[in-house]
């Protein structure tokens, strides 16, 4: 076979086969993980490179890692040029602004060699418990202001040398972190996914040869990139922006502007810029550059080409920027840790910008959700304890549809059972329950806030909340109107006392926290839903009596 | 003794009728009745009876698999059913885990809930983790969710509250009120049905359970009035989705045990074959119309999994509603004859859609326009246009070879064969990575194991299929085209209990699992006392177990025997040698926590081992010859042999390429490789490559 063409049957071949091995490689990492990210949230990422680093393709796994992935291994590269691996090597780095902006992440860079010449990389990431620094997870948003109080930062450094696990290397980083034990079961499971993904990558090689393999690249690049481009074209050409606001960065902060131009240029290129947002600021929650990308570009893809395969091709007609120092592209050492809350701001902010070019595609904003953990030591068993909790709410209305109930947005997490929190943390869930006449208003309402209220069991517990839209709404679209602001109360049967959706808070024996997310926005006019709707939302108690004379003008008498 | 199998399909109803003394079997496909399932199964006994000349008196029992439970749920057409749930919880049930099952789509909807929202009510009450009380049952509570549920005609009630699991109580006390009350409302507890921890999975499966048990009871009722007016009386088994059969009134009381009902008789056929050609280890594929399925047969037991999933969008894992009772290990994708082929990119992609049965594939000639595997299977020569099932459907190759040219070959400038070589190849290669998540994944070793091909096109791709992932034989099975009623016949009453109790394992747990297995074999002696069987039944003990912090467990074969002081030590090797085989590293600092328990009794049918082989089959035209059939290995068509299937039973081998054909299957044979008839009547094919796994 010549080097400038392969036949489409081989080329089919190639690429299942590729992506068999990035999908392979992530239920490996998955089955084997420690931390509750990588199991339940499919929080890592898995990809094949070319021998110059270029993404060509990867698993469908967290949206985050994956437009961070192709940096980080480029920055791999630059410090163990091409000349300094030899099999067996593995790079092993998680630092803020080369990988996927906060320190948990961490990920493994492995060179494939076929008879000692090297022709690739795979790569995965994977969230682990535990980095170190402030708090457990190391993820602790108010009062952290530099990137030093996060844990240890690891540049590139050769973990694996000739198949064998640099113990040095591993030693420092286990000496490092709250839960040695599971971070080391994560790092071996991260390095021994790699292994059965480069075994078949060389033997994807040995079966069709380096000369097909390159051609076939460059063919999947060139034509990924085309899909890209046509899906683009077809928007219209133009510069939409969008501007909102996150609550805040803690108690007595100000709020945080998000706002975003883009630009399509009508032939199959997008242009996506922050800078208007606002500076970095001294909280955990900056986003670095690649997390803004990856998201980006998430949105991008749902937007316009969500299937389609991923790859350094199909990212090219995509641009991220944003000004630098600017919250959405700090400089190290920015903090960062609970950057994770963002990305469904981000996909907000330019799912407001695209709806002005693609109405139908877009929605109501997400109603908010929470992240809160509550830990201390067990008065039962004199460990410690976290009850790391994921409240997940509604999707805004969109064209011809009302938004989904409870359904995870962007970032892609299953919810945590009760009897699962009960069986293994001092806490007793008193209400889990959707809270009715909260999704905004609309031709097509916007799903619903959910209510959660956790009381503490044992004698004291400390409390880390990390919501959000407890002060500006999430928006509604083309005449719907916003969703019903989020709160969080404590011991709401008695005193309640409103709490930050960002603070620390002591909690003892029998306090009670009630997590009251927003609701989501509805989409069109409101006059303009469907009375049947209205009724059947009524039956269900979606909407009360009240809810639905005040925000539809219904009269139960008259209907 | 004279015993018959049926398992009611969704397009065929096949029976075996096996005579234990002359070890003479009879074999019948029929289409179903969907209206009426019982009317195709009275015609095909009918038949049956005539054929091997005997009355219905002469039967001594009848064993049963249906798709009469899963149609319900697929087709939500259950009956109107209504939750009772823990004050405060209303809503765990549209909730559900909330994880999309495509990360990149946005616009996806979730599955829709059994019941709705208005038909979920709330009572006063709550337990703890241990099953203490917190709060006690509010009997007024209870009364005023009675009187809502009755005022909205609800016809059957699912019970779940929080924790239930640990403690029966409060769901059994709104029982007898329910009964009290409401004596014609049908009602089903979680603590019954699925008692396990994580909420929503197991309300879920007890709503499902609720939702389709008038429905399933009025089927089995009817079913058996009309044998019964066949002058039938006797023992009626029904296959559950564990690959053990029940009695009738257990069915009625908790049919949710038999939605994966003919697929499991098929993992069990294939375990059956496997035990005859002396295979411990087996993967079944079963390949038909619209989807693949993939099993395992491990040391000669089914595998079995702790909870499933029904009802899924695009066969993605984590679309469906998820089951919390013992079913088969079956990986199901998109991949059958009529999954459609299509050019995505400038390469080829097939599935899952699929032209299903109609319009079906281009060469039916019933109108299906879109080019699917088996039209490409007909170009490549490995179907013959002229004997297709038998010869009871003539095929349109010309135009097969047309429609792949026009969506496939020319976009992509290829011949028709390299046309439709390429979708057969994609169809394989989405097959491999189902093969391979079923074995490499779950640490088979697939040079261990063998293949049991069967289903419509199961043989056809199998070899192929095994060579890409490194499994030395592939078995095509003695009456392939009714498997799954052959795996009826061999198997044996089974009744499965589990239950959730988190602990920490350590060399003291003994007395602790001691306990759990006391209560569960209290459970279990209720259901077994419904046999009329003598004979002891046969316990298997697992645990599901994982390192304190992991979020999946390994399921873990627990020592047989009395449960003594060093159970606890035996249990935490156990957990090695399992976590081992299957992830490849053992972790010696992590703690072991224990979560589910599981106890299954296996009750002796007597009848394991029977041979099945050697039957009656009608006499078939003799297939000879050869046609032109596309072998890449030998640079395209090639003149290949046609071998009739009985051509080989007196001990000929055949080496590939070569098709093998009888009337319900067609094997394709790889250059190279070797095939036979066994003994038994098996068709084995030696295939000749080692590929690496």
């Amino acid at each position: 076979m010549s080097g400038t063409t392969v036949d489409p049957i081989t080329l089919t071949v190639i690429w299942n086969t590729l992506m068999s091995i990035a999908e392979e490689l992530g239920t490996t990492l998955r089955n084997t993980a420690f931390s509750e990210g990588v199991r339940e949230g499919d929080d890592f990422a898995t990809a094949i490179f070319d021998r110059t680093g270029r993404l060509i393709a990867q698993g469908n796994f967290s949206p985050g890692h994956l437009g961070s992935m192709p940096a980080c291994v480029q920055h791999a590269i630059d410090y163990f040029p091409p000349e300094t691996l030899r099999p067996g090597d593995s790079i092993l780095l998680n630092d803020s602004f080369m990988c996927s902006g906060h320190f948990p992440d961490t990920f493994q860079v492995m060179p494939i060699f076929v008879d000692d010449a090297l022709v690739g990389y795979v790569a995965c990431s994977a969230h682990q418990v535990d980095m170190g620094g402030a708090a457990p997870g190391s993820q602790k948003v108010h009062g952290v202001t530099e990137s030093f109080q996060e844990g240890l930062r690891i540049l590139p450094v050769r973990f694996v040398r000739g198949g064998a696990i640099d113990e040095d290397i591993l030693r420092l980083v286990l000496g490092n972190v709250r839960m040695p034990d599971k971070v080391r079961g994560d790092l071996l499971a991260q390095h021994t996914a790699n292994l059965s993904a480069a075994a078949r990558l060389q033997q994807l090689f040995r079966e069709h040869g380096d000369e097909t393999l390159a051609t076939a690249y460059e063919i999947i690049l060139d034509r990924s990139e085309a899909a890209m481009r046509e899906a683009l074209a077809v928007v219209p050409a133009g510069t939409y922006s969008f501007d909102d606001c996150m609550d805040d960065y803690g108690p007595d902060t100000a709020p945080i502007k998000i706002a975003v131009d883009v630009t399509f240029d009508g032939v199959g290129a997008v242009e996506l810029d922050f800078s208007r947002s606002s500076d970095v600021v001294p909280a955990a929650i900056n986003s670095y550059i690649n997390y803004t990308r990856a998201y980006a570009i998430f949105a991008i893809k749902v937007f316009c080409d969500a299937l389609q395969p991923q790859t350094a091709g199909s990212m090219r007609p995509i641009t991220v920027t944003a000004r630098e120092g600017s919250f959405f592209n700090p400089a190290f050492p920015a903090p960062s840790g609970g950057r994770a809350i963002l990305q469904i701001r981000i996909f907000d902010a330019i799912n407001g910008a695209i709806a002005q070019a693609l109405p139908h595609r877009a929605m109501g904003a997400f109603a908010h959700w929470s992240n809160p953990n509550i830990g201390g030591i067990s008065d039962e068993t004199g460990r410690p304890f976290v009850m790391y909790d994921l409240s997940l709410a509604g999707y805004g209305g969109r064209q011809g549809k009302d938004g989904v109930e409870a359904l995870s947005p962007v970032m892609n997490c299953s919810n945590i059972p009760v009897e699962v929190h009960e069986t293994h943390n001092p806490v007793r869930v008193r209400r889990l329950e959707f809270i009715p006449d909260t999704g905004g208003a609309g031709q097509w309402r916007g799903g619903c806030g959910l209510r959660k209220d956790i009381e503490l069991l044992n004698s004291t517990a400390v409390l880390s909340h990390l919501g959000d839209r407890h002060r500006f709404q999430p928006y509604g679209l083309f005449g719907g109107e916003p969703g019903a602001l989020g709160e969080t109360l404590l011991n709401p049967n008695g005193n309640a006392q409103p709490l930050h959706s960002k603070g620390m808070y002591d909690l003892k024996q029998g306090d009670v926290v009630s997590f009251r997310l927003s609701g989501a926005g509805g989409y069109g006019p409101v006059a303009d839903r469907d009375r049947a709707a209205i009724a059947q939302d009524l039956a269900d108690g979606y909407v009360t009596d009240e809810g639905a004379m005040n925000d539809y003008g219904w009269e139960p008498a008259a209907e | 003794m004279i015993r018959v199998a049926f398992d009611i399909g969704g397009t065929f109803t096949d029976f075996v009728l096996h005579d234990g003394n002359s070890g003479s079997s009879h074999f019948l496909k029929i289409p179903s009745t969907p209206d009426d399932p019982g009317r195709a199964v009275l015609a095909g006994l009918e038949s049956l009876f005539q054929a091997a000349d005997i009355e219905a008196g002469d039967v001594a029992s009848i064993l049963h698999a249906t798709t009469v439970a899963t149609n319900a749920v697929l087709e939500r057409k259950g009956a109107p059913t209504g939750l009772i749930t823990t004050e405060g919880f209303r809503d765990v049930l549209i909730i559900g885990r909330q994880k999309r099952y495509e990360t990149y789509d946005l616009y996806i909807a979730k599955p829709e809930p059994l019941v709705p929202r208005r038909h979920i009510v709330e009572v006063g009450e709550r337990l703890d983790n241990d099953g203490a009380v917190v709060s006690p049952l509010d009997m007024a509570s209870v009364d005023r969710a009675i009187d809502a549920l009755l005022a909205s005609d609800r016809q059957t009630v699912a019970v779940s509250l929080l924790h239930a699991y640990a403690n029966p109580a409060h769901e059994q006390a709104i029982r007898a009120r329910i009964e009290e009350r409401a004596p014609e409302l049908s009602v089903s507890l979680s603590s019954d049905v699925a008692p396990k921890f994580r909420e929503y999975e197991r309300t879920n499966t007890t709503a499902a359970n609720a939702y389709i048990k008038p429905i399933v009871e009025r089927y089995i009722e009817g079913l058996q009035d009309a044998l019964r007016q066949r002058g039938y009386d006797r023992d009626l088994f029904i296959m559950q989705s564990s690959g053990g059969l029940v009695s009738p009134a257990i069915a009625k009381d908790y049919p949710i045990r038999i939605i994966e009902s003919g697929p499991a008789a098929g993992v069990l056929m294939g375990g059956i074959v496997g035990k005859a050609q002396g295979r411990e280890h087996v993967i079944t594929f079963d390949m038909g119309g619209t989807t693949a399925k993939l099993g395992a047969v491990d040391g000669g037991a089914p595998a079995i999994m702790p909870t499933f999933e029904i009802d899924h969008v695009r066969y993605k894992k984590g679309s469906g509603l998820p089951i919390n009772v013992p079913a088969v290990e079956l990986l199901e994708i998109g991949a059958g004859g009529g999954s459609i082929a299509r050019v995505e990119m400038g390469m080829i992609a097939v599935g899952p859609d699929s032209a299903g049965a109609a319009p079906g594939p281009i060469c039916y000639g019933q109108g299906g326009t879109l080019p699917t595997i088996t039209d490409a299977n007909l170009v490549l020569g490995y179907l013959d246009p002229d004997w297709f099932n038998g010869g009871a459907m003539a095929l349109d190759k010309d135009a097969a070879a047309r429609g792949i040219m026009r969506d496939i070959g020319e976009p992509l400038d290829l011949e028709p064969g390299a046309a439709a070589w390429g979708i057969h190849l994609v169809a394989t290669m989405n097959m491999e990575n189902a093969l391979r998540i079923v074995s490499v994944e779950q640490g088979r070793d697939p040079r261990r194991y063998a293949m049991i091909a069967f289903g419509g096109a199961g043989p056809l791709h199998a070899a192929r299929l095994a060579r890409s992932v490194g499994i030395p034989e592939v078995i095509v099975p003695f009456g392939a085209g009714v498997g799954s009623a052959i795996g009826l016949l061999q198997a044996a009453p089974r009744i499965d209990v589990s239950t959730t109790r988190v602990m920490l394992l350590d060399a003291n747990a003994g007395p602790a699992i001691a306990q759990v297995y006391a209560e569960l074999e209290e459970r279990a002696q209720k259901d077994i006392a419904q046999f009329d069987n003598a004979a002891p039944p046969q316990w298997s003990r697992h645990g599901y177990m994982r390192y304190a912090g992991q979020g999946f467990e390994v399921q873990v074969p627990l020592p047989d025997g009395p449960i003594e002081g060093d159970f606890g030590a035996r249990a935490m090797e156990a957990f090695n040698a399992a976590y081992l085989q299957k992830h490849k590293f053992l972790d010696p600092d992590a703690r072991i926590e224990a979560v589910d328990w599981t106890l299954v009794a296996t009750l002796p049918s007597g009848q394991e081992g029977a041979v099945i082989g050697q039957a009656h089959a009608l006499d078939t035209p003799r297939r000879s010859g050869s046609r032109l059939a596309w072998f890449p290995e030998a640079g395209g068509y090639v003149e290949t042999q046609i071998v009739d299937r009985q051509a080989l039973a007196n001990g000929a081998t055949i080496t590939g390429p070569a098709i093998i054909e009888d009337p319900d299957s067609t094997t394709v044979v790889l250059p190279g490789d070797v095939a036979r008839i066994s003994g038994p009547g098996h068709l084995i094919i030696d295939i000749a490559r080692e590929a690496a796994p």
